[in-house]
């Protein structure tokens, strides 16, 4: 059968609309190749003429293969495999002979549609794929029929979808879930992530400060901590040269700290991300495999970060690290060199050399405040001494700047102390009621050794931008203006700008559950959730998705069969009951078989019976199709038929 | 009146061999009144066919052979004028007559073809503002070639509507072909055929056929076809109302040749790929082919 203009028109559509969310992640040669190819059989529907013939076609392979060499994707992965696909797919348009040719382009294309997923795994993703695959489903049934009406294919195809989604659920949660070995996990698109980095040097965050990409969610069953408690700790830097500071080499956790207070218990959601860091917050409580917690209580996750995660962990606000060892001290002590003049006037004007450490540190943040510095995201450019020109000259800076000028000055008046980065704040979803912690949250601090206290966090830039702190940044209006400002509470509810944050915060909640419960369900997830159930091997799992196919199988056949029996006729169900008499002889009526045509089939396998067939089948056709049916007639019926021996 | 219609199928059994569904199924359509197509390549037996049921129902008959010079008048008549009375005189065509053999319809323009299916429709003809009406019974037998071959105006689907029932004769199987081989001329044997009805009982049938029962349990069932035809993607468009009645019409008198007054599925099973084959387009030419998923798919209710 030759392939109609209406289906190749259908089945173009729907590839062009499978492909375009590639945009994202397929080189601009590919997808540009793609859809010149497409265009160009776009025309040829109409204009015949303009189709390619096959040396034209072989040499449109030739190019694409060439294109694909070029981006050097290798062979394997899912970046070859997904350009391969989009190639092939693209080339094949010019094959479409028969209807054959159709199915395999329906096919490629459901391909290409799901390694979507490969990329991105969102509600809006989801909900998309499923529409196009609904149009590619329609595809066929247009395909199939010789009704090329789009709404009734259009119609078949949903209902089709619908029908299969209730069987999809119970065999996405019941179905075992494989995990992949090490080597075949496909590798995520790593030029997305983004994040703190190990090394700081002041200036280096200013980036952050404007994305509003998320990094993790928390969801706290119980308190949520108010925002001056919501640090969440980081990389600890203790090495510099003055200019840059960097973190010591991994080491576990010997002394764990004495924690006391009402601990906080959260969820933790990680987004993708490219280091094994997992940012809990402070003071984390004892954790589990996979997570570890190293020697300056930073958390640390054994498995893979580019999987989205989740950890169940506790908090304490109150919390004493106890003594500090030697090798420690000195490293928290240790200057990049002699420091200069001014510095060492300004610690001693502040009594840092004969006061009490405690007295020093509200001396200095006092400094801070009454002296002219500013917060700002877009401080100057300082490339020699930064903490000297920082402190006498520019003072103007972000967290960073005053988090390493604190470190520097507390280390001049021999107080041990280094700088914690990590995440501050968070905004919390009034409708799922869990923070979010997006990169503008980022955030360095500072951590001070006091006798008797242990390490102390000391947050600098609360005594310059209090808000900042009590508040969070609002990152909208800072895409914006480019300045900077706090205020979180500018929006009134009521106003159009409140109806849109609460769209948001929905949004946000969704996609949270999304990520919770359908990205992150994996194999232990599933097999906490079938534990519960009462599952735990799997022939009890085995046992439970035969059962709930069979119950809707089940219940579908009923519901169809309710549907044409709208009333039983009397004489019908005996009838009934003389075919499942003759059924236990091997003959069964089909569904469409007439009663005579029955009896002529009987009669030739047991024709010693034939009396009584004929005389059942006679008066069951007087009694249902007859005119002048009486009810002795309907008697007669029911005793021959339940004379009727098997 | 069963017995004169098992008389009348085995005489006519005896002239077309090995064809005893068909002539069946022929017969059924005239009873029913309604009227018949044949369609298969040359030489089959179509004419013969229609030739021989004419003379066994004891009506007169006309055969008319379509070819594509062929006009409405050379179907209807003319009128010509009277030199005598000073007068136009309408002068009845072939069409005037009981029973029509319209032979080869499909390769006449449509313009001839439409002549006569209004006819068989209105079982009237107009000229010239009069109107005449047609014979009563009055039945036409078209034969029609496949449309693959030459010189062929396919009928449109429209038209194919008005006949009742389209058959298909086939080649004879071997035992009946070497039967009609060895035995005598058949235009030899349709001459001496005799009318086995005696005349007006062809219309008391008729009559006795409107009276056939058909019970809710058997429309439910003949609804279940018309509905799986429409919802079904295997036919571009479904059986029509006129479509419901004509296999309604068809079955009853299907059901009274089996001696029957009320209708059961199988008499519907037994017309339907006469009926509705021709109704329904699709992929397939055969008409079981057509009918199959309609006979294994929908159940009786």
């Amino acid at each position: 059968m030759p392939v109609s203009k209406s289906h190749l028109l259908f089945i173009l559509s729907a590839i062009g609309l499978i492909v375009l969310p590639h945009v994202k992640h397929i080189p601009a040669s590919v997808f540009g190749f793609f859809y010149v190819l497409l265009g160009w059989r776009f025309i040829a529907v109409w204009q015949t003429r303009w189709l390619p013939n096959r040396a034209v076609v072989l040499v449109l392979s030739i190019a694409g293969i060439a294109i694909l060499y070029r981006q050097n994707l290798g062979i394997l992965g899912q970046d070859a495999g997904t350009n391969l696909f989009i190639t092939a797919l693209g080339l094949k348009l010019f094959e479409i002979k028969a209807q054959r040719d159709l199915y395999l382009i329906v096919f490629l294309a459901f391909i290409v549609a799901s390694s979507q997923f490969l990329y991105e795994q969102n509600v809006l993703m989801a909900v998309y794929i499923l529409l196009v695959c609904t149009l590619l489903l329609a595809t066929l049934v247009t395909v199939n029929s010789y009704r090329t009406q789009t709404r009734q294919a259009l119609k078949t195809a949903a209902t089709l979808i619908l029908q299969a989604l209730p069987m999809a659920i119970v065999l996405f949660i019941l179905f075992p879930r494989l995990e992949a070995p090490q080597w075949l996990v496909l590798e995520e698109d790593h030029k997305a992530l983004s994040g703190l980095s190990e090394v700081l040097e002041p200036g280096s965050i200013t980036n952050l400060g404007l994305s509003d990409q998320l990094v993790f969610r928390a969801k706290f069953t119980g308190n949520i901590p108010p925002p001056a408690e919501r640090y969440w700790r980081g990389p600890v830097l203790y090495y510099t040269d003055g200019k840059h500071w960097s973190q010591p080499d991994a080491q576990r956790l010997q002394k764990p700290p004495q924690l006391t207070g009402e601990p906080y218990r959260y969820t933790l959601l990680m987004e993708p991300q490219s280091k094994n860091w997992v940012f809990g917050l402070d003071m984390p409580g004892t954790v589990q495999s996979p997570l570890m917690q190293q020697a300056n209580y930073q958390l640390i996750t054994g498995d893979n970060p580019e999987k989205r995660s989740e950890y169940h962990l506790i908090a304490y606000p109150n919390y004493n690290t106890g003594e500090l060892g030697e090798p420690l001290q000195q490293e928290t002590l240790r200057l990049p060199g002699e420091p200069a003049h001014r510095i060492r006037e300004l610690v001693e004007q502040l009594h840092g050399f004969d006061g009490p450490p405690q007295a020093f540190i509200d001396r200095l943040l006092n400094y801070f405040r009454q002296e002219e510095f500013h917060y700002t995201l877009t401080p100057p450019l300082i490339e020699h001494n930064p903490i000297e020109t920082f402190l006498f000259e520019t003072r103007h800076g972000f967290c960073s700047h005053y988090a390493a000028a604190f470190t520097y000055l507390m280390r001049v008046a021999h107080i041990p102390a280094r700088i914690v980065t990590g995440y501050q704040g968070g905004e919390l979803n009034a409708v799922g009621s869990f923070l979010e912690i997006r990169q503008a949250n980022a955030h360095a601090w500072a951590e001070v050794w006091l006798q008797g206290q242990g390490w102390v966090r000391v947050d600098p830039t609360a005594a310059i931008a209090p808000e900042r702190i009590e508040h969070g940044i609002n990152i909208d209006q800072q895409a914006v203006s480019g300045a900077l400002s706090f205020a979180a509470q500018t929006v009134r509810p009521g106003t159009a700008l409140s109806w849109l944050k609460h769209a948001r915060q929905t949004w946000d909640n969704l996609d949270y559950n999304w990520q919770r419960w359908v990205i992150n369900y994996d194999n232990s997830n599933q097999s906490q959730l079938l534990s519960s159930l009462g599952i735990n091997d799997i022939k009890t799992l085995v046992y439970w998705l035969l059962t709930s196919i069979g119950s809707f199988t089940a219940l579908l056949s009923l519901f169809l069969l309710r549907k044409t029996r709208s009333q039983p006729d009397p004489s019908r169900l005996l009838y009934q009951r003389f075919c499942r008499k003759i059924a236990r002889h091997g003959l069964t009526r089909h569904p469409s078989e007439g009663a005579l045509a029955f009896a002529g089939r009987i009669n030739s396998l047991l024709p010693a019976r034939a009396a009584e067939v004929n005389r059942i089948t006679h008066l069951y056709l007087k009694l249902r199709y007859g005119q002048h049916a009486r009810k002795t007639d309907f008697e007669q019926l029911r005793k021959s038929v339940s004379k009727f021996k098997a | 009146m069963q017995n004169a219609i098992q008389r009348l199928l085995d005489a006519a059994n005896q002239v077309i061999l090995g064809k005893q569904h068909q002539i069946r199924l022929a017969l059924c359509c005239l009873l029913a009144r309604g009227h018949l197509l044949i369609e298969d390549v040359p030489g089959v037996g179509k004419t013969t066919l229609a030739h021989t049921l004419a003379a066994l129902l004891g009506l007169n008959y006309q055969r008319i052979q379509f070819t594509s010079d062929i006009l409405p008048s050379d179907i209807i008549g003319t009128s010509v004028f009277d030199a005598q009375n000073h007068q136009f005189k309408f002068h009845p065509g072939p069409l005037f007559n009981q029973m029509i053999l319209a032979d080869e319809i499909n390769r006449s323009t449509p313009k001839a073809q439409s002549a006569l299916l209004e006819a068989m429709e209105e079982r009237q003809v107009t000229v010239e503002g009069e109107t005449y009406a047609l014979p009563l019974p009055f039945f036409v037998i078209a034969t029609q070639n496949p449309s693959y071959q030459l010189g062929t105006f396919p009928l449109p689907e429209s038209q194919l509507d008005r006949f009742l029932m389209r058959i298909e004769l086939g080649y004879p199987d071997h035992q009946a072909e070497r039967l009609l081989l060895s035995g005598q001329n058949r235009h030899d044997m349709i001459s001496r055929l005799s009318s086995q009805l005696p005349p007006g009982q062809l219309l008391s049938i008729q009559q006795a056929i409107d009276q056939v029962h058909a019970a809710p349990a058997l429309l439910d069932y003949l609804q279940a076809i018309l509905n799986f035809t429409r919802e079904s993607s295997d036919y571009p468009s479904g059986l029509s109302p006129r479509a419901g009645l004509a296999l309604l019409t068809a079955a009853k008198a299907w059901a009274f040749m089996q001696a029957r007054n009320a209708v059961i599925p199988e008499d519907i099973q037994a017309v339907l790929p006469a009926v509705a084959a021709h109704r329904l387009r699709s992929g397939q030419t055969n008409a079981s082919a057509v009918i199959g998923p309609i006979l294994s798919k929908v159940a009786i209710p």
